[in-house]
């Protein structure tokens, strides 16, 4: 079993055109600022919930019609996806953090006046949930340009914004909803969500070399993009771009992926209320879930860490299954945890496993892709991981209601998730096995001296190689070099 | 009904939950310690005032001391604190009283001036349900009843939940307002606090953090373009070199061992 994993992968550059990554230098300016953002972004909609009992009352509204504004809030987030995929790919991250800021923050200062609980849906979820949602995919895609070799690590500490800024949100929402009410609590977290948009300012683009290669390509490519019609045909062309679903390693991360985000959530929402039926109090109760942050908050950069070794970076994708499976366990073994001591040992390791997930999430897809494609794929994947993300807990609940007992929504979870896993370290097995039987195919090829340096993946390798061969059909359109152009910005 | 308490050498205290006008029996026994003697007096208290004529002397039976003594309550102004007390000091208290609220809000309900809010107010299933329900407000001595006005308040209540909603808010509406549940023989009050802010108060913070966030993002860009000019100065002859020796590296293929990648092209 080993002497699978033993298999060194071969890096390999990106792209031929593509510029050196800084890594490091303003880099780590620009993950503070995406550690902002993507603290937003994924904070938010769990940490509205605390004014929820509050505008139920005032609204006369019922629970589940509340409970809407958060689920409203993160479809429209993970929904967004593409749209904010093409944005970010004609204007750069910069000015697109800059605009999910503002509207993040004009969504909660109108919401605050709200009076209907419709009028919360469009101001909260949906307009709120776009600024969230341009925020998240920009933010990931600066880290992509800006890092290659310490990518992973710049990745979980940018992902811990997520329960840091939950850990520093829950209290000072309650402390808000004491002295200003849900109204002013709502205006004031709106003025602290522009604070996106100094998030946005510190993430300058990255300034690209003057390479004469460079310009040749650009210069022949814009020929081609003269009339209007084309350049309107090779946009919606990329807005979903299907092409993606023809690469193996991309349809691999998707399921395996969607089957972790299926049973991911539910059993943070209803811990407390297993805890509780197990016989501990409400305030314990509550309490879990702070370790289980907790944790999180070390866990992400220190997996990031580990993944940038030397060991583990050109096996990240078996790292990612194995964290998955490591997840599916816990969840598994959490029936068994009666007493309170055990629970809080289950609440820890959640979080360990949670935030090893969350922090090679978006790293393995980088690794996958590349830097060209990776805006579209991340977009590409966030919405259609809507589906699980919103379907997860109610099937549990459904679960609970049904068998009125816990442990079957555990078992379902954790079953889901380590099945996950399993089919992502299997199936990334093969799929290198694969490329390195088409890459000895293509030893006949011109030579390809790639050193064994920085130990990437092998996908990387096999782009190279094709880029090679077959004259860059990874280059999907002309707007391409649009980038080169519009990141002098 | 019938209440007994077993006591040794401690204090005890039991809470009596009564909804209607009842016969009650309280009773205390005392278990003899080692004194044994054969006669000890007694008498109940209630709300710590001793009641009259209600000493005794009770016998040893068993090696207990046992006082019983009957009362009919009747109304709100008979419940309170009951209590035996044996001339050892050891005594028992019985504490009557209407169904309690489960959850007390420790924090005040916040609401603007000329808006409206909602006071909620319920009795958990658990707990017998009420007959009606009644708002006060005032303080813990003098509590006045809120009766229904069309443009100042409404209450709409259901069998185990009340709501009180007070419209076009001013500043003297801030203060404590109780529910009440009422039972036969009493009521249970609930107190929520309301406070009432103008809108100027969260905007103080919320232009406080605006002004920050404006300033923030003037100074980074300023110190952008302060570099990019300087850059743009000192580097354009450099610029030109620098070109040709990345180049010339390029296509060399040197930095071996380096952490950066390597790109052969």
């Amino acid at each position: 079993m080993f002497f699978l994993f033993s298999r060194i992968m071969s890096p390999a550059p990106t792209d031929a055109t593509e510029y050196k990554p800084p890594d490091g230098g303003w880099g780590w300016v620009v993950v503070v600022g995406a550690h902002i953002s993507i603290g937003f972004a994924y904070s938010t909609p769990k940490a509205l919930s605390i004014f929820f009992k509050d505008i139920q009352e005032d609204l006369g509204a019922s629970y589940s019609e509340i409970a809407w504004i958060s689920s409203i809030m993160l479809a429209v987030m993970y929904a967004g996806g593409p749209v904010s995929s093409v944005l970010v790919k004609r204007f750069g991250s910069r000015p697109i953090v800059i605009v999910g800021g503002l509207m993040c923050g004009v969504s909660m200062v109108t919401a605050s006046f709200g009076r209907s609980i419709v009028y919360l849906y469009l101001s909260i979820g949906i307009i709120g949930g776009c600024g969230l949602c341009f925020n998240l995919n920009a933010s990931l895609t600066i880290i992509s340009k800006y890092f290659l070799t310490k990518r992973p690590l710049a990745n979980g500490l940018a992902m811990a914004g997520s329960p840091v800024f939950l850990c520093f949100l829950a209290p000072l929402n309650q402390f808000l909803l004491g002295d200003f009410g849900w109204r002013g609590s709502l205006l004031i977290l709106g003025g602290m969500m522009l604070n996106c948009c100094v998030a946005g300012a510190l993430m300058r683009p990255v300034t690209l070399p003057c390479n004469p290669a460079v310009q040749k390509n650009t210069e022949k490519t814009s020929k081609h993009n003269v009339s209007k019609k084309g350049r309107c045909r090779s946009n919606a062309r990329k807005f979903l771009d299907l092409s993606f679903f023809k690469d193996r390693g991309f349809i691999i991360y998707l399921i395996g992926n969607t089957m972790f985000i299926f049973g991911a959530y539910a059993p943070i929402v209803f811990l407390s209320a297993y805890a509780v039926s197990q016989g501990v109090e409400e305030y314990s109760a509550a309490y879990l879930l702070s370790i289980m942050g907790f944790v999180d908050m070390f866990v992400r950069p220190g997996t990031g860490l580990i993944a940038n070794s030397k060991w583990i970076r050109p096996r990240i994708q078996y790292f990612f299954g194995f964290a998955m499976v490591f997840n599916g366990a816990c969840h598994l073994l959490c029936p068994m945890m009666k007493s309170y001591a055990f629970l809080v040992g289950y609440a820890v390791f959640f979080g360990i496993g949670f935030g090893m997930v969350f922090a090679l999430i978006f790293e393995c897809l980088m690794d996958l892709m590349g830097n060209q494609r990776f805006p579209s794929a991340v977009g590409l994947v966030t919405i259609i991981e809507c589906f699980p993300m919103l379907l997860g807990p109610p099937t549990a609940g459904l679960l609970v209601d049904i068998f009125q007992d816990y442990k079957y929504l555990f078992f379902m979870c954790g079953a889901v998730i380590m099945s996950g896993g399993l089919f992502l370290i299997i199936m990334n097995i093969y799929h290198y096995h694969m490329l390195e039987k088409e890459k000895a195919e293509h030893n006949g090829a011109p030579s390809q001296n790639v050193e064994n340096q920085d130990g990437v993946s092998l996908s990387e390798a096999q782009r190279e190689s094709t880029t090679q061969t077959n004259g860059d059909p990874q280059d999907p359109s002309p707007d391409d070099s649009e980038p080169d152009v519009t990141d002098h910005f | 009904m019938r209440k007994v308490a077993v006591l040794k050498s401690q204090n005890s205290t039991q809470n009596v939950q009564l909804l209607n006008p009842v016969n009650l029996s309280l009773e205390c026994s005392l278990t003899a310690d080692h004194n044994n003697l054969p006669n000890i007096s007694a008498f109940w208290s209630q709300d710590g005032r001793e009641i009259p004529d209600s000493r005794l002397t009770v016998a040893l039976e068993n090696q207990q001391y046992h006082l019983q003594r009957l009362f009919y309550i009747s109304g709100e102004e008979m419940l309170g604190s009951y209590s035996c007390v044996f001339e050892n000091g050891v005594r028992a208290d019985f504490i009557l009283a209407t169904p309690p609220f489960g959850e007390v809000r420790d924090k005040p309900v916040v609401s603007y001036v000329r808006d409206f809010v909602v006071l909620p107010c319920k009795m958990e299933e658990a707990k017998p349900k009420p007959l009606s329900w009644r708002w006060f407000r005032g303080n813990k001595t003098h509590k006045e009843q809120i009766s229904e006005q069309p443009e100042r308040f409404q209450i709409h209540s259901e069998e185990r939940k009340s709501k009180l909603k007070v419209i076009n808010l001013t500043h003297e509406d801030a203060g404590v307002y109780y529910c009440g549940a009422v039972y036969a023989i009493g009521t249970t009050m609930n107190p929520i606090e309301l406070k009432v802010i103008t809108y100027q108060e969260p905007l103080k913070p919320f232009i406080g953090i605006l002004i920050e966030v404006v300033l923030l993002v003037a100074v980074i860009f300023l110190c952008e373009k302060r570099r990019s000019k300087k850059n743009t100065s000192k580097g354009n002859e450099e610029n030109v070199d620098q070109n040709n020796i990345k180049l010339q590296e390029e296509e060399k293929g040197a930095e071996e061992g380096s952490s950066m990648r390597q790109r052969k092209v």
